[in-house]
């Protein structure tokens, strides 16, 4: 199948040339049933990829009508009901519904190809994760179409959110679903744990295992102490608005703060666990396309972990105004200017990691560039409100807004949007356009930084953020003016990509294994990889095997990229194809729903969970092996 | 090779770009900026601003300076180059990681210095002001003084201001960009933040925000803050203490008014207790309309739904029984001295004819938005407890329509006394 041989010179000495290999990409036949019902991490990756990317047009979506209402003064496109559900849905989408799930897109598929394994440890239980995931984002978002959108801001403030301030059901969803897409995080989190702990090719130490594996491990050990925090403080909101217990009823002592300091321990580690799986594309994407190995690896990989645990340290930074006092504003402000030290380190070795390389522009390259410019814009407006009393003028204004879209937005949708055209071909076996890619990138550099920097501005000026409109004359127009435009630009910047998408993976020039001459594993089996991933395990013996590998490395790698065989002419075994992941997800849902629709309902869904979840776990993962 | 083009044409593009904003913040005037600050505690954040900005710009040249040089400078010019596989440089990461940790130094001491500042108690003989934040409006009392008021306040320059926040449902948070940062307003908690208007300031107002999102309206929970003279602010204060007059001279009520007993008007015979106050009351300060600059004004359009005669001719004595008669203002109003308007639901209203804006400044207080907003104030803004008073008009919290209510004629009258509130 493959033509591409990889012989002892290594692939980056190859001229750069989009594949003249397989005609046509083979992909098995799929059918409906088979997504249903798959347990293939590649699948679920795909599928992922797919309902991340509809959330993020939903999450954009919003934002266009967010920017169409503050285009001009006193604009009444939507109402503040509507714009409130709108915003709170724009913030709980793009978090929950988009960012997060892109980089699972990247964990499920790209993980077990880049530490040399046949599938994740669990594949049941990442297909549970999956269809929790999505059936929790449709419970969550599908409100909103019937007037009946969460309202309450993607951070729940209470006891705004208590029943006694929003006696709707807006809010129920949104705990409820929130609590749902927590089970999935978890499941994910102990899942990829799991499996880089023990699924690592032999000779894969972790001091061998590529950058972008190394900051999905912390991330997902951020996850497992991190959603456990958010789960409590849903579950005492869960049990305030729906049993009257008084955990943050304000009239019977409760203390608004607790929400406030639960929320933050677990929302600010979850800002990191957007941003590294970001981190960890473009330290993938950046050595290949500068020909070098990363600058500083050991370093990279100490401040990746050093972020993780300086991240469950800055939280109340989110709460200068609050008055917590003289003592924990200092204490916090200096942990959270701390932060900036081990960041700092990964921009420099990402610009060492260019220097003196062999730069090459392409549409991967360029956004994991543009990343590291607009991400280095938002850690510094980030240390701008590490200082407590300069905060006290920034927090809750239209500054912070535009802080973190430099960070979500110019960090980690421009790191996933570079990974998307890095690992595409991995993914469908076909290359992006990279014509279109360069607009897609252009346009997305500019109307980003047309909708986000004049938000500098507008914040410092005055303009608080969350405001549904504001009245002329307050020096505010010019700057919302731009803003809009620039929103515009990036509608179309996305629906280049979307045609983009599409039409490559129908019709783009078929990729071949290693189509950018990279070094790590993921790029020494064909593309899209067969089911087994690999048809011998390899032995890894440095960091870019396909670089620097020893004989050994590189005869493996030719064996995986020609193997044309199935898995049962090989006699490496598959795990069976079942529904009952989703099923158990689709009944816990139904469990949840109980507590909107009627309590009996929780009884039903719960015995039909357990249901599931027996059939699950009597009946066989895989074959008997032979 | 087409991205390094690219790249270059795009410098010029972002130095246009950065000329234009440029330009524009000279083109407009700023109300609300944070960066000319009115008193101590402004200068304080400013200070701090100023050397954060001062290493971030550094930060920023070099950083994105150094990125755009190295994807220049080590552009991919022919595929059979092998660059030289480094690894990494001790020396160079070290580097690269105490300058940043000393630039921080430079940044968190005057940080902390200025938190223990800024957050001692407030100085002796401040003037004190409790705030209350409610959906979606600001209730003030004035301890010292021993009145309310609502979305308004005065302050005289050159005395520290104490403002002890609280507040009666969610959290709402206090800021007046121009001449403090914010502090919020937190249910089961007591806030404080003081500073100084600076004494040679001007004698205006400034635009105040909630900042803390606070439901349906928080985007309309403005209120005004008026700088004055000490004299001035004390000569408000005996206006504020007095109780709801009304301000046209003809007030039968008004002590040692010569020949004033001799009108045969003063029918009120069953008026609770006389209106009284002080020809200094009377004549007490409040900033001329023509000194409340345009940014202060609100430009909220009404609903054009809510139709109103504005010809129609209100009697404030009408308007006064009707407030607590069969308008029932009074379940949630006070007007002081009224002992049948104590309610305290709603804003204080004791001399709510002398506010700039009404709504928590979102409309404009004249005839015209007054009255539409006594007929019907939830279609005016969001959520709002007030409730739709007008004859016929739909109530769109309850969507259904209001059988019984006031005819424009009664608001008309309401209009004039609440106008007659100097």
């Amino acid at each position: 199948m493959a033509t591409t041989v990889i012989d002892t010179i290594p692939a980056h000495l190859k001229p750069f040339v989009p594949s003249p290999t397989p005609a046509t990409v083979t992909t098995e036949k799929s059918t409906i049933w088979g997504w249903l019902t798959t347990t293939d991490h590649k699948k679920i990756g795909t599928l992922y990829l797919f309902t991340a990317l509809f959330f993020f047009l939903v999450g954009g979506l919003e934002a266009e009508i967010i920017r169409a209402q503050l285009g001009g003064p006193n604009r009444h496109l939507v109402s503040a009901e509507t714009y409130n559900q709108i915003f709170t849905m724009h913030g709980t989408t793009m978090i929950f519904l988009a960012i997060m799930p892109l980089s699972a897109a990247f964990f499920n598929f790209i993980i077990p190809l880049q530490i040399g394994a046949r599938d994740v440890a669990f594949p049941r239980l990442n297909a549970f994760s999956y269809w929790v995931y999505l059936f929790g984002g449709l419970f969550i978002s599908i409100p909103i179409l019937f007037g009946h959108g969460p309202n309450g801001g993607w951070f729940g403030y209470v006891p705004l959110t208590t029943r006694a301030y929003s006696a709707g059901i807006n809010i129920d969803f949104w705990v409820i679903g929130l609590q749902i897409l927590g089970i999935s995080s978890l499941a994910a989190g102990f899942n990829f744990i799991t499996t880089i702990i023990n699924l690592r090719a032999p000779g894969m130490s972790l001091m061998r295992m590529p950058v972008f594996t190394w900051m999905a491990f912390v991330v997902q050990f951020m996850v497992i102490l991190a959603f456990p925090v958010i789960t409590i403080a849903l579950f005492f909101l869960m049990m305030d608005r729906f049993f009257g217990t008084q955990f943050y009823e304000v009239a019977a002592g409760g203390d608004p703060l607790l929400w406030q300091h639960l929320f933050w321990i677990f929302g600010h580690p979850e800002v990191y666990i957007l941003i590294l799986p970001a981190f960890g594309l473009v330290s993938e994407v950046l050595p290949t396309f500068s020909k070098k190995p990363l600058f500083g690896y050991p370093v990279m990989v100490y401040s990746g972990i050093l972020i993780g645990f300086l991240g469950f340290g800055v939280w109340a930074h989110h709460m200068f105004a609050v008055g917590m006092g003289p003592v924990a504003d200092s204490v916090f402000g200096v942990t959270t200017m701390l932060i900036a030290i081990p960041t700092g380190v990964k921009i420099f070795n990402w610009i060492g990691t260019i220097a003196q390389g062999q730069f090459k522009a392409t549409s991967a390259s360029l956004f994991c560039v543009g990343m590291v410019a607009l991400f280095t814009i938002g850690g510094i407006s980030g240390v701008m409100h590490s200082s407590p009393p300069a905060d006290l003028q920034q927090t809750d204004s239209y500054f912070i807004v535009a802080h973190f879209h430099y960070v979500m937005f110019g960090g980690s949708i421009m790191g996933l949007f570079g990974g998307i055209y890095y690992y595409f071909p991995k993914f469908f076996g076909r290359l992006l356009n990279e014509k279109l890619g360069k607009w897609h990138f252009w346009l997305t550099f500019i109307g980003m930084n047309l909708t986000f920097f004049p938000m500098h501005f507008s914040g410092m000026l005055g303009m608080p953020r969350r405001i549904y409109t504001y009245d002329a004359g307050q020096g505010w127009e010019v700057f919302n003016h731009i803003s809009t435009i620039g929103a515009y630009l990036l509608a179309v910047a996305t629906a280049i990509f979307i045609y983009n998408f599409f039409k490559s993976r129908v019709s783009g020039p078929a990729a071949g294994p290693n189509p950018w001459g990279a070094g790590t594993l993921e790029w020494t089996i064909p593309s899209p990889p067969p089911v087994y991933n690999f048809a011998v395990l390899p032995t890894v013996t440095s960091r870019y095997p396909l670089w620097e590998g020893k004989q050994a490395d590189i005869e493996g790698a030719r064996i995986n990229q020609q193997s044309g065989k199935t898995a049962e002419q090989l006699g490496i075994v598959i795990p069976y194809s079942t529904i009952k992941p989703l099923l158990a997800a689709a009944f816990m849902i139904i469990m949840f729903s109980g507590l909107i629709v009627g309590h009996w309902l929780i009884l039903v869904g719960a015995a039909a969970t357990v249901l599931a979840l027996y059939g699950w776990l009597t009946s066989p993962l895989e074959p008997e092996h032979h | 090779m087409i991205g390094s083009h690219r790249l270059r044409r795009l410098a010029p593009l972002g130095v246009a770009a950065v000329l234009a904003l440029a330009l524009a913040a000279c083109a407009q005037s700023y109300p609300n900026t944070t960066f000319t600050p009115h008193s101590d505690l402004g200068r304080s954040i400013d200070f701090l601003w100023n050397r954060l900005m001062f290493f971030g710009t550094i930060v920023f040249v070099l950083v994105e300076g150094a990125l755009i040089y190295v994807v220049i400078r080590y552009r991919r010019r022919s595929e059979d180059v092998t660059p030289p596989q480094t690894h990494g440089h001790v020396l160079l990461e070290i580097t690269w990681t105490l300058i940043p940790a000393a630039i921080l130094a430079f940044i968190a001491v005057p940080t902390v210095r200025t938190i223990f500042q800024t957050q001692a108690p407030a100085p002796a003989n401040s003037l004190v002001i409790e705030v209350y934040g409610h959906q979606w409006w600001w209730e003030f009392h004035y301890p010292q003084y021993n009145f309310t008021t609502a979305n308004e306040i005065y302050i005289p320059k050159g005395r520290t201001v104490d403002l002890v926040l609280r507040s009666k449902d969610v959290i709402h948070s206090f800021w007046v960009p121009q001449l403090a940062g914010k502090r919020d307003a937190i249910p089961n908690h007591t806030n404080h933040i003081w500073f100084t208007p600076d004494s040679n300031m001007a004698t205006t107002v400034w635009n105040g925000f909630c900042t803390e999102y606070c439901g349906d309206s928080h985007g309309e929970m403005h209120f005004r803050v008026v700088t004055v003279n000490p004299d001035q602010f004390a000569s408000w204060v005996t206006r504020q203490q007095a109780p709801g007059f009304f301000s046209p001279p003809p007030a039968p009520a008004a002590p040692a008014a010569p020949a004033a007993g001799a009108t045969p008007a003063a029918p009120a015979a069953p008026t609770p207790a006389a209106p009284t106050a002080t020809p200094a009351q009377l004549a007490a300060y409040i900033l001329p309309r023509a000194q409340v600059p345009d940014y202060a004004i609100p430009h909220t359009p009404f609903p054009d739904a809510i139709k109103f005669d504005d010809k129609l001719q209100g009697d404030p004595a009408a308007g006064e029984k009707l407030f607590v008669g069969a308008g029932t203002c009074n379940a949630c109003h006070t007007v002081a001295g009224n002992p049948l308007a104590v309610g305290m639901i709603g804003p204080n209203l004791t001399h709510v004819g002398s506010r700039i804006a009404i709504a928590a400044g979102m409309y404009v207080n004249d005839k015209p938005h007054l009255s539409r907003w006594i007929k019907n104030a939830r279609l005016m803004k969001s959520g709002v407890l007030m409730p739709t008073l007008g004859k016929g008009q739909y109530d769109p919290q309850t969507k259904a329509t209001t059988p019984s209510g006031l005819s424009d004629q009664q608001v008309a009258d309401l209009v004039a006394y609440l106008q007659a509130l100097k």
